[in-house]
């Protein structure tokens, strides 16, 4: 029988076929058909088509802010993931034009370009940071949902980074304080530095170079003072290590990044 | 109709602005559509959580994959409504092989789903004129008729799966989705 002949037996099995209930040796003749006639493949992209609108009869319901601003973070991360990726290939290409360019300069465009490789690391760093200090646990959407639950339930605290190491081990945790002016620190790792040297954090704005945000003290926690506006648009955090005291925000950092990660603001 | 006032030519603004990497686009294009995608998305999974997940992950693939759109020559919110569907698809799979007490969760639920006298939804401003078609002829199906054809489409379900799912003999299941869709059929071809 040649179902071609047939339009009404055709526009049924077409119709059974995109809805999905034709199934097992019926769904098989079918699709050979299909790949043997124009007619066949046509009448089941009509019904595809038609049953696709089911998509968008289902009744609305809102939800949660949290899951705009996780979406927003992820998008932003990669975004700023990308842009570090192209600086690190122009700094790659600006060495390899004029080798005696390096200093300090270069050094921060490789810095920044490991930052940038480091923003997967990073989001497994934040859920690391998270079991670390809260004891939350399943998977990492529901952890990042945790975490800006719980800078919901804490409402002074509008942004937060968890530090980790090039392996990932979470270091540091961040957070802000807008009312206050007060950056926290809290220590979570076991890292301690020598009595010669000091950890310093940085701030890696989109554009421009690294400003500093303070000189760590040696306590676990530490507070420093910072204004809404350092922190603001800044996507990443880094730690590095410095000579005691630290260096002055214009030097940028000297010596190696310990630690770094994404700055997550809370959902408004 | 205009076709600058037309929601879908708005919509495919959107994602022609997010192809080129415009967050600003994505975000009214989330403001604009997620409690609609989020409604398919609970609607398929049935958990809060998973939901969520699915919505974040359509989103990120809208993101990536704005590009492709245009030659999907689909309506703006068919297209978003089918990566909703394919990523709720694979969430569902991926907790029914996790968890072997979902079924049993699914059945109570959709108990439920039945025994209630449950309306045609649609309540979108956006929805494509081939869902408004469908909409129109789903609407003179008995409840329990609509209900199954959806559940078919939607959950990507065998008669078999729907009969043990909805604690209903097979041989029911499979005649309402029968004359369900004779009499979709029929609608809709007056649509062609």
């Amino acid at each position: 029988m040649n179902i071609t002949q047939h339009p009404e037996l055709l526009d049924r099995l077409a119709a059974s076929y995109a809805l999905g209930t034709l199934r097992g040796g019926a769904r098989r003749r079918f699709e050979t058909l299909a790949r043997e006639h124009a007619t066949v493949r046509a009448a089941a992209l009509v019904w595809q088509t038609r049953w696709s609108g089911l998509t968008e009869l289902q009744p609305a319901v809102e939800p949660a802010p949290a899951v705009w601003t996780r979406i927003d973070n992820l998008v932003q991360a990669g975004k700023s993931q990308a842009a570090m990726q192209a600086a690190r290939a122009d700094a790659a290409e600006a060495a390899a034009r004029e080798p005696s360019a390096g200093g300090w300069w270069r050094n921060l465009l490789v810095w920044r370009g490991a930052a940038a490789a480091g923003a997967v690391a990073t989001l497994a760093a934040v859920v690391v940071g998270v079991q670390v200090n809260g004891g939350l646990k399943a998977t990492t959407g529901a952890q990042i949902a945790s975490l800006q639950q719980q800078l919901q339930a804490t409402p002074q605290i509008q942004y937060v980074a968890v530090l980790a190491d090039a392996k990932a081990d979470a270091s540091m945790l961040v957070t802000f304080d807008p009312k206050n002016n007060q950056l926290v620190l809290q220590r979570v790792g076991g890292f301690q530095e020598g009595d010669d040297k000091s950890l310093q954090l940085w701030a890696l704005p989109p554009a421009g170079g690294p400003r500093s945000l303070g000189v760590l003290g040696n306590d676990k926690l530490l507070k420093l003072t910072a204004q809404e506006g350092d922190v603001k648009e800044v996507p990443t955090l880094a730690i590095s290590l410095e000579p005691r005291g630290g260096v002055p925000s214009a030097t940028g950092p000297t010596g190696p990044v310990l630690f770094k990660g994404a700055l997550i603001r809370k959902a408004t | 109709m205009s076709s600058t006032l037309h929601p879908d030519s708005e919509l495919m603004n959107l994602i022609d602005r997010i192809a080129e990497q415009d967050d600003s686009a994505l975000k009214e294009l989330y403001r604009r559509t997620s409690a609609q995608l989020f409604g398919l998305a609970l609607r398929i999974v049935r958990h809060r959580d998973t939901a969520e997940d699915v919505l974040q992950e359509a989103f990120l693939s809208v993101w990536r994959g704005a590009g492709s759109y245009r030659g999907a020559l689909s309506p703006p919110m068919a297209w978003l409504g089918l990566i909703v569907r394919s990523r709720a698809l694979d969430a569902l799979r991926k907790r029914t092989s996790d968890r072997a007490d979902l079924m049993n969760e699914l059945d109570d639920d959709m108990a439920q789903v039945l025994e209630g006298d449950s309306p045609n939804p649609m309540d979108t401003a956006d929805a494509s004129e081939q869902a408004f078609a469908l909409h129109h002829c789903l609407g003179r199906l008995e409840n329990k008729q609509r209900e199954v054809v959806s559940l078919a489409y939607l959950r990507d379900m065998s008669h078999g799966e729907l009969a043990e799912q909805l604690k209903l003999p097979l041989g029911t299941v499979k005649t309402w989705i029968r004359r369900g869709l004779e009499q979709l059929r029929s609608c809709m071809a007056r649509y062609a």
